[in-house]
């Protein structure tokens, strides 16, 4: 059977559709707007005519090249191509800034490669194992891991936590506009038929992220040109010595697992993943003062697992035919036209194909390896591109981004809006960072509330009665703690050092 | 203004943000007996957003830092900042009537003409870049993705 497979991966045609997937992936996954989904669903019916392996070969190359493509814009131009990406702006965009674009991509593209091995080995050897505990997952775990991935608002809030529980609150609030989950109540839409569905986080990314800065830019145009001249790049290897490799290993395995295990529950994704990757590095390191402007161990959390998203995602559709995500649930689509029944039975029955869809995606992330480092010089690039040139036509990507995403106006007019509260945010020195993970995880929390307390006829218990859940919930309120107290003994004592506490950031206003 | 009033400022913003959104939902009922309702979260959100504002406005008010009272030097391009927020609004308000090839050309050509200077005012680049690029854009969506951009009364 794994023969059969290597035959039919290891040969012309499949390695020249994987190489495709790859690199169309990579420039769906670089523009910010498109994504891995819609590479994905674009190439589906292609696919319908070819042979079984080679048709999800091509989906594949893909969905890899989509998921690892987001760093290139998150690093370079501070916007991330891919949800997944978010957390990678956070160091890889100061990383840029101070000149060290092609390192931070370099580190990137390597980790994304790492992740995608890890999450690869774990679908293939440990998947039916994992799948069993993803079934011990209902609606209160999922409350309380929702709860849990919250309380990263308060290690991502800085100095000031009160300001990042205003973003997070307000990205929470954000994600409450539109249809209910359950009953499918209309809340906060005002009379718009636009607004039913809520707003799209591809909107809300491109509208905080990108054209906010688009409008500082306005704001500090005088330096524009001085700006360009500090940026420089530089490349050598994939911009990682062997001793920093050797003490980034932790990072790459804790932030594997993370991506893994988030992978694997249906319906949170790669930007959670990449999120709760980077608190947990930002913990357990010694320096965490320094996340944020600019280092490498930020960056290598973050794509390590955004990338082991990948295999993680592919244990539920594989062993139990449930999709971890949207591009997961395309990929089913495709699975079953070629007539490959996901489920407990799929070994027996399609086990060419399964080990096909190993061998592929282990190929695909070689490709990206490759590919990404070829092109790392011209990616880097941009930066050379004048920034009174470059930014009207980021701008002008944006709002095709944002159309695209469901080819409507709306968005692109929603993009201003978020635009404009990225700039008050700004004016009030409030992070953004939370108001993300507020919007991403509102929808989860309040669904799994609902759906729990139905299960249990109203009782409350059930959060705290469930084991796993109760685990969840102890340790988001330990580590909310910690922070909180962490935060008021920083407080305390910039007060008797009479400082002030608060540093401002580049572009406030 | 300084940067304690700044905050008491935006105290108040997030106080009325938070009452808003509780009154918004304040006609919201329960269709399910054992569901706490389309109204519990938003609710739950907005007396947290109101706890969080009350705490910031305490806290901007009896701060002691002298960091606090500093008046906030605007040291920045206001023709500039709102300038390219105008020219955003009419490229997004002309993205659909006019089109995405003629509303980008215009919108990249004045975006770059705002962010330059004497020194780098290339008017013939700028007017090369903003007809190329909108027109290429288009060409790969309606082409190579199959999704139209919006044709506007030009019919391009």
């Amino acid at each position: 059977m794994i023969t059969a497979a290597l035959a039919n991966v290891f040969n012309p045609v499949c390695l020249f559709l994987i190489w495709v997937g790859t690199v169309i992936g990579i420039i769906f996954g670089s523009v910010p707007g498109l994504s891995a989904t819609m590479a994905v669903v674009l190439f589906l019916p292609m696919t319908f005519s070819l042979e079984a392996t080679r048709g999800i070969a091509l989906l594949v190359g893909l969905y890899m090249g989509g998921i690892s493509g987001g760093l290139i814009s998150a690093i370079l131009l501070k916007i991330p191509g891919t949800p997944s990406s978010i957390s990678t702006v956070f160091d890889g965009g100061p990383m840029a800034e101070k000149g060290e674009a092609g390192r931070a991509l370099g580190v990137g593209i390597l980790y994304s490669f790492i992740g995608s091995i890890m999450g690869i080995l774990a679908l293939m050897f440990i998947s039916p194992m994992l799948a069993k505990v993803c079934l011990l997952f209902g609606p209160a775990e999922y409350f309380s891991v929702a709860v849990f991935s919250l309380t990263i608002i308060a290690a991502l809030s800085g100095k000031d936590l009160l300001n990042g529980l205003i973003a997070g609150l307000t990205g929470l609030a954000l994600s409450m506009v539109g249809m209910a989950p359950i009953d499918t109540k209309v809340r906060y839409t005002f009379g718009n038929y636009q607004l039913l569905n809520g707003f799209d986080i591809t909107v809300l990314l491109i509208g905080v992220f990108a054209v906010t800065d688009i409008i500082l830019a306005g704001f500090g145009r005088r330096t524009l040109s001085q700006r360009l001249e500090q940026k420089k790049y530089q490349l050598k290897g994939y911009g990682i010595s062997m001793l920093e490799f050797i003490q980034q290993i932790p990072n790459a395995i804790i932030s594997s697992i993370i991506g893994i295990i988030i992978g694997i529950l249906p319906g949170i994704g790669g930007s959670t993943a990449g999120l709760l990757a980077y608190t947990a590095e930002k913990s357990r390191s010694k320096h965490p003062e320094k996340f944020g402007t600019g280092i490498i161990d930020g960056v290598i959390a973050s794509e390590t697992s955004n990338n082991a998203v990948i295999g993680g995602s592919l244990v539920p559709l594989l062993c139990m035919g449930i999709p971890g995500n949207t591009v997961a649930a395309v990929f089913l689509g495709g699975l079953l036209v070629h007539g490959i029944n996901p489920g407990p039975l799929i070994f027996d029955k399609s086990g060419v194909y399964v080990y096909g869809i190993y061998f592929a995606l282990i190929v695909a992330s070689v490709f990206m390896l490759i590919f990404e480092r070829m092109g790392l010089r011209i990616f880097a690039k941009l930066l050379d591109i004048p920034k009174h040139i470059l930014l009207p036509i980021i701008m002008i990507m944006c709002c095709v981004g944002a159309y695209s995403s469901n080819s409507r106006v709306f968005d692109v007019q929603c993009v201003l809006f978020f635009a404009l509260l990225g700039l008050l945010f700004k004016c009030f020195r409030i992070p953004s960072t939370p108001l993300i993970i507020g919007f991403i995880l509102g929808s989860m929390f309040e669904e799994n509330l609902r759906m729990a307390l139905q299960a249990s006829h109203g009782n409350w218990m059930i959060f705290v009665e469930r084991p796993i859940s109760l685990s969840f919930l102890v340790i988001a309120v330990v580590f909310c703690t910690y922070t909180v107290i962490t935060n008021l003994r920083g407080r305390k004592q910039a007060e008797e050092e009479g400082k002030e506490y608060h540093e401002p950031e580049e572009g406030e206003l | 203004m300084t940067n304690k009033t700044r905050d008491i400022l935006c105290s108040i913003i997030v106080l009325a943000f938070g009452a808003a959104m509780i009154y918004f939902v304040k006609d919201v009922r329960r269709v399910i007996r054992s569901d706490v309702g389309s109204a519990f979260v938003p609710t739950l959100i907005g007396w947290c957003i109101i706890a969080t504002g009350a705490a910031k406005l305490l806290f901007s008010i009896f701060t002691g830092l002298k960091s606090e009272n500093k008046k906030i030097v605007f040291n920045q391009d206001f023709f500039g900042g709102v300038g390219t927020i105008v020219l955003m609004v009419l490229y997004m308000l002309a993205f659909e009537p006019v089109g995405f090839v003629v509303a980008s050309a215009v919108y990249l050509f004045l975006q770059m003409l705002l962010l330059s200077d004497s020194t780098n005012r290339h008017i013939l680049v700028f007017a090369l870049v903003a007809v190329l690029l909108p027109v290429a854009v288009d060409a790969l969506f309606v082409f190579v993705i199959k999704m139209p951009l919006p044709v506007g009364v030009f019919g391009f």
